[in-house]
């Protein structure tokens, strides 16, 4: 082994020593450099520790954690979402892209960790965790829902019925005989109640829509979108980014979206 | 250079003269730095030994990671609760489990598994093909791609037509009359009980085209699809009589624009990017794959 001595230290120190004033500010600018680099990484490095470590349902009542993501998560959310969900988050109807500035979450209830589940596996993305549990049949084709064979093709005319129960179920004037029928399909043989629960409040372990209000993730809740869903079938699909993101950047991500839903006052109207 | 100038007597705080102490300091605060930022690069960079759990990481399993937010999931799903709120023993009991699976899915590594377990190894088929697939999804076309999409495949995107008809059997002698009677505005019932006519049953109210198609025939549906509302069809003859048609409504498909089929566009344009994806994969694996063929199967 060769062994560095004094000798060989002072050597340096003379070459370092004998270098002009440029070269000498060049080294000290790049030591600098190298110094502002290694606090860099180690506090951002810290910064991501901090966001991770919080437990992500405690993190909206942590002023300070939240403020970090919301900043951190900002950024991410317009290079990566916005172009599905908007600028503001306020959903794309075209593309059945939810609307985030509300506090109506399709899937789970909207806490930090469910926003976080979803950012990280999608929606019928191609993962094995993904949230896919369900797509919204197609009841205009001949195989409406080919993971569940015993669903029927209907009518357009059953198609029509129920969607005069579900003007009657949101308080809308609606034709009584037609509702009736509809109902019974409801229940029946169309099946709907099965994601969409008997009394069509939806059901978010699922992502079926509730369809007593009138929050619409396609369409505009004009009559036209509506039956295109019951007889087109809809099944969204939302990437997922565990491969693709730190996991501070999803947990950074995820702040941001619960702080569009809990910042202002009134959701923002979705985009077409 | 000037190695042999004397500068060891410069005091190291005046910036104007040259400093061998301040050079020397210079030179070692530089040499820690370097060795900081290596030692940073060599025990955090991906597959590299670790003695420090990653903070976004619960535990390290022969370097393998058991993630923190599937330790807060795995934990509310258990339990359901979340870390602040779970006791000492569910936490402990819920990182056991995850740091046991971990060792069994290692020991399954070593055993090779894969080889012999057919659902092992459809689920690494589907967890390649699904990665192919994630690219395509996370990487969304511009609407110009999109838009020339839906140009190219137009005739899919419309809504199914439906047609409310009436398929009336008659007796060969009395078809033509029937159909004339039909032509000439007459109600379908009224004429069916004057030319002994009845209703086949093959059809029932409104119905979308495929469902028509199926319970009138292909040839059947083919004449009915052409029929606008009032309008009755020549007798068709079938064994069980002559049958006509006569048409109550008639919605053909409409054609969907752009932004109503926007998301079946983009499902479809994403379907279409991923198999070709994996069929470029699929040759590039052959490719630099060696592949030996049985000679009775080459």
């Amino acid at each position: 082994m060769v062994g560095i001595g004094r000798s060989d230290i002072r050597a340096i120190g003379h070459w370092i020593s004998g270098m002009g004033a440029g070269a000498r500010l060049l080294v000290a600018a790049g030591l600098t450099l190298l110094v502002a680099l290694a606090l860099w990484a180690m506090m951002s490095r810290q910064a991501d520790a901090r966001l991770v470590k919080v437990d992500p349902d405690d993190a909206p009542v942590q002023a300070d954690i939240m403020r970090e993501g919301v900043e951190r998560g900002r950024g991410l959310f317009k290079s990566l979402c916005a172009g599905c969900h908007g600028p503001q988050g306020q959903g794309r109807y075209t593309l059945g892209a939810a609307n985030l500035t509300d506090k109506d979450w399709l899937y789970g209830q909207g806490h930090v960790s469910d926003i976080e589940t979803v950012v990280l596996y999608g929606v019928r993305a191609p993962n094995a965790r993904t949230w896919k549990l369900a797509d919204m049949p197609a009841y205009a084709k001949p195989t409406p829902y080919a993971r569940e064979p015993s669903i029927k093709p209907q009518q357009p005319g059953d198609i029509k019925d129920v969607m005069q129960f579900l003007r009657s179920l949101r308080g809308l004037p609606a034709d009584a005989e037609a509702a009736t029928r509809g109902a019974a399909i409801y229940s029946d043989k169309g099946g709907c109640y099965d994601c969409h629960a008997r009394d069509a409040r939806g059901d978010d372990a699922i992502g079926a829509p509730n369809l007593t209000d009138s929050v619409w993730l396609y369409g505009d809740g004009a009559e036209k979108s509506i039956y295109d869903s019951i007889a087109s079938g809809r099944a969204g699909v939302m990437p997922a980014w565990f491969d693709r993101l730190s996991p501070a950047q999803i947990r950074a991500v995820s702040l941001y979206v619960y702080s569009l839903s809990h910042g202002s006052a009134q959701p923002l109207p979705s985009l077409p | 250079m000037n190695a042999a100038k004397d500068v060891s007597g410069a005091p190291w705080r005046d910036s104007a003269r040259v400093s061998m102490r301040r050079s020397l300091i210079a030179f070692a605060v530089g040499a820690v730095i370097g060795l900081i930022l290596a030692g940073i690069a060599l025990f955090t960079a991906k597959g590299t030994s670790t003695l420090v759990v990653p903070s976004e990481d619960v535990a390290m399993v022969n370097q393998q990671p058991v993630s923190r937010s599937d330790y807060y999931q795995q934990l509310k799903t258990q339990y359901s609760t979340d870390f602040d709120h779970a006791t000492p023993a569910q936490r402990k009991a819920v990182l056991d489990q995850m740091i046991r699976e971990e060792l069994f899915v290692q020991r399954g590594k070593e055993l090779d598994v894969a080889s012999v377990d057919p659902d092992v190894r459809t689920a690494m088929v589907n967890a390649v093909e699904q990665g192919i697939a994630a690219d395509v999804i996370a990487s969304r076309p511009p609407d110009e791609k999109l838009m020339a999409y839906y140009k190219a495949h137009q005739d899919k995107y419309s809504a199914e037509g439906s047609m409310t008809v009436r398929d009336l059997v008659f007796p060969p002698a009395n078809a033509t009359a029937a159909s004339q009677a039909l032509q000439a505005g007459a109600k379908p019932d009224v004429v069916a009980a004057r030319f002994g006519g009845r209703d086949s049953g093959r059809v029932n109210g409104e119905e979308f085209y495929f469902a028509a198609k199926i319970h009138l025939g292909d040839a059947m549906f083919a004449v009915a699809r052409g029929l606008a509302a009032g309008r009755a069809s020549t007798p068709l003859p079938s064994a069980d009589g002559s049958h006509i048609l006569f048409m109550v409504s008639n919605r053909p498909p409409e054609p969907r624009s752009f932004e109503e089929a926007r998301a079946s566009v983009l499902n479809d344009y994403e379907k279409e990017a991923i198999a070709r994806l994996q069929d470029g994969d699929q040759n590039f694996f052959r490719k630099r794959a060696n592949v030996l063929i049985a000679p009775d199967l080459r």
